[in-house]
């Protein structure tokens, strides 16, 4: 079998190994945070998402309406809205102008306000399509909510009436996406992914060297690759512990939006929870997907780690390098496919490996990826990690590594 | 600057010898700093030698250079008949060092200290706890073997490096001050040990030290280092009557600060 140049896979890795995660598992406060990171996160937005689920499934909301024709599907659906009020959960069903909603919309006063347009009628005679337009402050999870029954009721009242004729909805996607709950995990798992390491990293590279312990390590009959292989497959191990709680923190998530979503009408319990669950069945693909992302971070860390005088400038280093980046193309996530982004910020988002993450977990996530551009993605990860390690290496070689 | 160097016949097989060794460190783009200037000696298999010198002398960067962690500017060094800059992993599976400022993993306990360096070493690990057994016992601290070492006192934690260095039974030990922060007792515990590596198993030891008494007890021969250069080697005996002067403390003195004048 082939080996790297200068590791020797022995009994001594073995025992360096066993040594790190030995001392490692007695730092209580480090095994603590690798686990309750992932539970705290998911726990907490699973909280909060059960929140908002209750507060959309049972709070009422004012919806502002226009109604413009004067045809008989228009009134139809006006007059259905309207005799529905309590199961649609429309507080007033408030009539205005065009003019009225436009200046409410400038203003950024409005929440939910349906447009029957003068024209509807007539489209769906001539056409067997019509639209029906609604405006929502999507800032406001009630009037998300409420744009979203209604959108649900209208097409259900013009299909059941109208069996021919079809109200269609289009939805304008460049590329499939992930849900919010798949936007969710790409960011939860991005964020946290990419601090856990840190503080092992910074303890055992910058941390060894600061308590003087590096010296001797380095004399023992090993080579400094083999040292620095088995700090990173003990890393890998630790972060396995992260990696396992991260699986059960989704697992309580789910459970939580569950729980709230149980009580629902059938047709608004499986919206909620296709909207903000995570599929179980993508767990595996997302651990996978963490385990990359861990190992880039590791070895970034490890150059920093490398440089840095002392523990606490390697953690402080990695933070400020790894979180500023991590952030922007994280919440970049939230904002539709990452690649839309062209020009100059286009290449800068696709250059950074952590932005192939993404690309994977929404590929993934949402179905719409290729074997190609995932073996792309994971291929551009691997190769950032590689060229972090021969650096690390390089840097790990150096006289001054002891000075 | 003195550029002279020493070349001392070992008493019996060479196991170190040094040719004209230097190390020269760059500090910025134009500062240089001579650590080791032209650094020549023999030491021979089951010698104690100390090395003496003020701080920045050269004995560490000497160590350092000895067993691998530093590559020498100019000149060659030879352990165990081996290069330094060629074969240092044979070198390395037969040599151990006590750092000077070493640390320990303050997590593991004592016993597992020493087990895990020593595994490194590719020692079975049955083997491994018979020997930590041993040194546990001769270092006096087989009751608190199983205490993690971060609750031991300063002299505590050295006699665990001590015996963790010893766990691979190295033919050459390299300690960097080993008694620095021993307790008088704990102090006589590890000489007594030295001692008896040296004579019973021809251990070689070479050691630095500022205590000019455990120099005179331990040593076979001593070395003089000063800012680089060595300018002394030999007994302690030796040095005194070479210098003419009535103990050790005179001859380094004398060479170290130009206190007195001698004749050599």
């Amino acid at each position: 079998m082939s080996r790297l140049p200068g590791i020797r896979p022995d009994a001594k890795m073995l025992w360096l190994i066993r040594k790190e995660l030995k001392s490692l598992f007695r730092s209580r406060w480090l095994i603590f945070g690798l686990i309750i990171s992932p539970v705290f996160a998911w726990t907490f937005e699973g909280v909060f998402l059960s929140f908002v689920v209750a507060q959309t499934t049972s709070e009422p909301e004012s919806v502002y309406i226009t109604l413009e024709d004067q045809g008989i599907w228009g009134n139809t659906l006006y007059s259905q809205i309207e005799s529905n009020m309590t199961p649609l959960l429309i507080e007033q069903l408030i009539n205005i102008t065009r003019e009225d909603g436009n200046s409410m919309v400038n203003d950024r006063t409005l929440s939910v306000w349906v447009i029957i347009p003068e024209d509807f009628t007539q489209e769906l005679d001539t056409n067997n399509a019509s639209t029906m337009v609604i405006w929502v402050n999507t800032g406001n999870f009630r009037a998300t909510a409420a744009a979203n029954r209604v959108d649900i009721f209208a097409k259900s009242v013009i299909n059941e009436i109208q069996i021919i004729r079809d109200l269609k909805v289009n939805w304008f996607t460049i590329t499939p996406e992930a849900t919010y709950g798949h936007s969710l995990a790409i960011f939860l798992v991005m964020i946290v992914s990419v601090l856990a390491p840190s503080p092992y990293v910074g303890k055992s590279f910058a941390g060894e060297r600061e308590q003087h312990t590096l010296e001797a390590l380095l004399v023992v009959p090993m080579s400094r690759v083999s040292i620095l292989v088995s700090k990173l497959i003990a890393g890998l191990l630790l972060t396995l512990l992260y990696s396992v709680f991260t699986v059960i923190g989704i697992g309580i998530y789910n459970w939580s939006i569950l729980i709230r979503a149980e009580g629902l009408p059938p047709a608004a319990m499986e919206y909620y929870i296709n909207l903000y669950t995570i599929n179980p069945a993508t767990i595996p693909l997302i651990f996978f997907c963490q385990m990359l992302i861990l190992l880039l971070a590791i070895s970034i860390g490890i150059v920093i780690s490398s440089l840095a005088r002392d523990q606490a400038e390697a953690e402080s280093i990695n933070n400020l390098i790894l979180l500023v980046p991590t952030m922007v193309i994280g919440m970049l996530g939230f904002t539709g496919s990452i690649l839309q982004y062209g020009g100059l910020f286009g290449i800068f988002v696709l250059a950074i490996p952590f932005t192939h993450a993404i690309l994977f977990l929404n590929g993934v996530l949402s179905g719409a990826a290729t074997g190609a551009s995932l073996l792309g993605n994971v291929a551009y990860m691997l190769g950032f990690t590689i060229i972090f390690l021969i650096i690390g290496a390089k840097l790990f070689e150096r006289e001054a590594i002891i000075a | 600057m003195n550029t002279k160097t020493w070349s001392i016949k070992a008493m019996n097989e060479t196991v170190i010898r040094t040719e004209g060794l230097t190390k020269i460190f760059e500090q910025g783009k134009k500062r240089e700093v001579v650590a080791l200037n032209e650094v020549s000696l023999s030491i021979g298999r089951g010698e104690v030698v100390g090395l003496l010198g003020p701080n920045g002398a050269g004995k560490t960067t000497l160590i350092r250079i000895l067993v691998g962690l530093l590559t020498p500017t100019a000149g060659r060094a030879f352990v165990l008949g081996r290069d330094v800059t060629e074969e240092i992993d044979y070198i390395r599976e037969r040599v151990a060092l006590l750092p000077q400022e070493a640390g320990i993993y303050e997590r593991l306990t004592a016993r597992e200290n020493i087990v895990y360096y020593g595994g490194m070493y590719g020692i079975p690990e049955e083997e491994l706890h018979r020997r930590a057994d041993r040194l546990l016992d001769i270092v006096g601290l087989r009751e608190k073997e199983d205490y993690q070492v971060k609750g031991f006192s300063g002299g505590m934690k050295r006699k665990v490096l001590v015996a963790r260095s010893l766990v691979s039974e190295p033919e050459i030990v390299f300690l960097d001050e080993p008694t620095t922060g021993v307790d008088t007792i704990g102090a006589r515990i590890v000489r007594n040990l030295l001692k008896k590596l040296s004579s019973e198993q021809q251990r070689t030891i070479i050691l630095t030290t500022h205590d000019l008494n455990e120099v005179k007890e331990l040593c076979d021969r001593v070395g003089i280092l000063n800012e680089g250069d060595l300018v002394a080697v030999g007994k302690p005996t030796d040095l005194e009557e070479q210098f003419k002067a009535a103990n050790l403390e005179e001859v380094f003195m004398g060479l170290v600060t130009g206190e007195g004048v001698y004749e050599q």
